[in-house]
């Protein structure tokens, strides 16, 4: 063990970068968006490029603490925290968008990137990264492949590993190793270690940069807001879009206390009281989706709504958009803590599994929102609570306890973008039985086996024994 | 938060089939035509076909690809969940059956293609598709500037997510490209309309075959993996040696049929050497139904023992 304070190790592993480790600022770093878990960490540093960043690696085993990797923080698992102290390694110095690629369908990006700042410089291309996480302005690339972000619009695009096509990652020995490349095949692998390190929430190494596979940008985005009356129904109108030729890039749904949280702020857009608001879009060249929006409307008329109301004009999508981007900014108004979940589960299941949510809520009283990505049965329960009462955390706790184990049984799984953090790391349990168990914990063994990275992440037993 | 007890039994996928959700799961030995058989009274599909009579098992061993993945990815994106041998023959749980997680690291897209040193496969779960009941097959016929500003045309706007397929093939006879489009049949003119637009502009000749078949290339012997650039002149050059080349262009992939003859091994070898270093450059990659996987330099040795380890104690 180095003999030196931790301080001044980190200045000699970071001769450029910047170490900060006052009380004031350090509490910045405590918590991630998940907001009511927070973790003072010993000290935070910030590399200043890749090369200062692989200097850090290569000393940190010498540190004797966690070392905990963090984009933007904007994470909803509790997933960038020193959750066991130690030090938190912010990114946002790698934030070269490195090269882009049109006629291969590629670009290279260090990981500080911000989604949206990437979204920027292709546009121009004619190119677009699919993967849409709503804190896009601020979130980092590193912080989307480390959870395996996905967003709005996965229904038809799919979500972050679908559009990796690489990986340069600094493991703790030091070693600068990359998996994939522009290719997005193994490269010189035998195996396709890429394939761990996406959706591994610094548990494995550090990423430096990345190679992103990119689309051509649709032409035209219709956008279809409809309201229903009751779960069945706009169930029904679900299953029916999934199945439909259109190919929705986007199935979106808020439930009537969404839709009244919407409604009863300065955010309100006219969606009638009660109502379960469904958002959808298609999107493709002008002829073909022109010819498409027709019927889409009238499957959700069919379905039940008599209150279609659609566009492919920029400001009046942005208004039909208006409720659904609204809501998840209300809830922090609203509450002084909140939970988000984001099981997954079959789409026939949906109407129960949300039933379930009210009854288990309402029956504690404890207030619960759902606005989620419908097409891909991708549940986002929001409970809001005050955890300076006693009591209530506890309260959310057995809930979300009892709706993952209902999620389990109808099939589903415990996160579709958000990663499992230390939020869901108790539930582990209930997804693996003891040999996907054994190999769940075969890869942080062939890795970080003694779990520095990232401890207390993924799963609840995971601790840094130094 | 209260510590949940560990299961004592794997959680298995057992056979099913939701049409609601557009999940089947079944064993890895059927067929493409055992799947469309479950499917098509629910107007589902899955579209990453190469050869029907082939097993799930063997599209797998030989392809990361196939030409539908244009439009919806690879194979690795369409199969959601597996129930896996285990070398000591336990099954164990891989994946899910729903279409998007995150829950811990993702053994299913490392196992895929793995070959067998962890173990088989036993059951899949497969994402399908809509079927919408009718399909296109298009047919670009001109020199090699007119279609590669055919596939150019094809990939570089929003047409590009709705083909199911866009293939440069090279064999003997020539080169063409082949579009296959899936859709409603009343919206078959508004592709004919575009692909005719594509024509004209760059003077190729183009064929259309109402209600075709997908295609079916059939397993390849060789697969390689580069970037979409790359992928038409690859497939030039490895089409000298080959019967037939496929290069899957938005994929980047190429498929190489070498036709009849004995050392298959031998032959996909020698085929491969010089163009490994380029490859391997690029994140890119290659292998063959008929060799063994390479071999793992000694920093891979020891990740994949550390695995083994793990595995084998199962």
């Amino acid at each position: 063990m180095n003999p030196l304070p931790l301080s001044s190790q980190l200045k000699q592993l970071l001769p450029r970068g910047r170490i900060l480790d006052s009380p004031a600022q350090l509490a910045g770093y405590a918590a991630d968006a998940l907001g009511y878990k927070s973790y003072l960490p010993d000290a935070v540093v910030i590399p200043a490029d890749a090369d200062e960043l692989v200097g850090f690696m290569k000393g940190a085993r010498q540190l004797g603490v966690p070392v905990i990797l963090r984009g933007a923080g904007t994470s909803l698992s509790g997933g960038p925290v020193a959750a066991q102290g130690g030090v938190v390694v912010h990114t946002s110095g790698l934030k070269r968008i490195r090269e882009i690629n049109v006629e291969g369908f590629w670009c290279e990006v260090e990981c500080g990137v911000a989604l949206n700042d990437l979204d920027a410089a292709l546009k121009p291309h004619g190119v677009f990264y699919p993967p849409d996480p709503s804190s896009g302005p601020v979130c980092t690339l590193g912080g989307n492949v480390a959870s395996n972000a996905g967003g709005a619009h996965c229904f038809r695009y799919g979500v972050t590993s679908n559009y990796v096509l690489g990986v340069e990652v600094v493991l703790l020995d030091g070693s600068v190793q990359r998996f994939g490349g522009p290719a997005g095949g193994r490269g010189p692998w035998r195996e396709d270690w890429k394939r761990f390190m996406i959706g591994s929430e610094g548990t494995l190494g550090a990423f430096t940069r990345f190679w992103l596979r990119l689309l051509p940008l649709p032409e035209k985005v219709w956008t279809l807001r409809a309201t229903y009356p009751d779960l069945r129904s706009i169930e029904a109108a679900i299953h029916a879009l999934v199945a439909h030729s259109s190919y929705p890039a986007a199935i979106e749904m808020l439930d009537p206390r969404g839709v009244a949280m919407v409604e009863t702020s300065q955010m309100a857009v006219g969606l009638p009281k009660g109502s379960f608001m469904l958002l959808l879009e298609i999107d493709g060249p002008p002829a073909l989706v022109d010819a498409r929006v027709g019927p889409v409307a009238d499957l959700l008329r069919h379905a039940g709504s008599n209150d279609v109301v659609l566009s492919d004009q920029d400001a009046m999508r942005q208004k039909l958009w208006k409720a659904r981007k609204a809501a998840g900014g209300l809830l922090g108004q609203l509450s002084p803590d909140y939970v988000v979940q984001d099981a997954v589960i079959p789409k026939s299941a949906l109407a129960d599994v949300l039933q379930l949510v009210y009854d288990e809520a309402d029956a504690a009283g404890i207030r619960a929102v759902n606005v989620f990505h419908a097409g891909d049965g991708n549940l986002h329960p929001n409970f809001l609570f005050d955890s300076r009462v006693p009591g209530e955390l506890e309260k959310v706790e057995l809930i979300s306890e009892r709706l993952m184990r209902r999620v389990i049984e109808v099939g589903g799984t415990l996160s579709g973008e958000h990663g499992i953090g230390n939020d869901k790391s108790a539930y582990m349990p209930l997804v693996f039985g003891p040999d996907s168990m054994r190999l769940q914990w075969a890869v942080p063994a062939a890795f970080n086996p003694t779990h520095q990275l990232n401890p207390l992440k993924v799963f609840q037993n995971r601790r840094f024994a130094t | 938060m209260k510590t949940i007890a560990p299961m004592q039994a794997e959680r298995l996928f057992t056979h099913f089939l939701d049409p609601v959700d557009g999940t089947l799961c079944l064993p890895a030995s059927a067929t493409a035509t055992d799947i469309h058989a479950q499917t098509a009274g629910h107007r589902l599909r899955f579209p990453l076909v190469l050869d029907p009579g082939a097993t799930l098992r063997e599209h797998t061993a030989a392809a990361t690809h196939a030409p539908a993945s244009c439009r919806f990815g690879p194979y690795c994106d369409n199969i959601l969940g597996i129930n896996w041998r285990l070398p000591g023959g336990r099954l164990a749980r891989i994946g899910e059956r729903v279409v998007k997680t995150t829950t811990g690291y993702d053994w299913l897209r490392f196992l895929l293609h793995s070959g067998r040193r962890f173990g088989e496969p036993v059951d899949y779960v497969l994402r399908l598709r809509p079927d919408c009941g009718f399909n296109i097959e298009a047919r670009f016929e001109g020199d090699s500037q007119a279609l590669r500003g055919c596939v150019s045309r094809l990939l570089h706007s929003g047409w590009m997510h709705w083909w199911d397929a866009v293939d440069f093939i090279t064999q003997d006879a020539g080169s063409f490209v082949r579009v296959s489009i899936h859709c409603p049949s009343e919206e078959a003119p508004i592709f004919e309309q575009q692909l005719n637009r594509i024509a004209a502009e760059t003077a190729a000749k183009l064929s259309v075959r109402h209600d075709a078949q997908p295609p079916l290339d059939g397993l390849p012997d060789v697969t390689v993996k580069t970037t979409p650039d790359r992928a038409i002149s690859l497939a030039g050059q490895l089409a000298r040696e080959a019967e037939r080349c496929v290069a899957l262009c938005y994929n980047g992939v190429v498929h190489v049929h070498l036709g009849e003859g004995e050392d298959m091994a031998g032959r996909a070898h020698s085929l491969m050497q010089p163009h490994i270093g380029e490859l391997h450059a690029l994140g890119g990659d290659w292998h063959s139904r008929w060799l063994p996987a390479t071999p793992p330099s000694l920093t891979e040795s020891q990740w994949l023992e550390t695995l083994e380890r793990t595995i084998h104690a199962s």
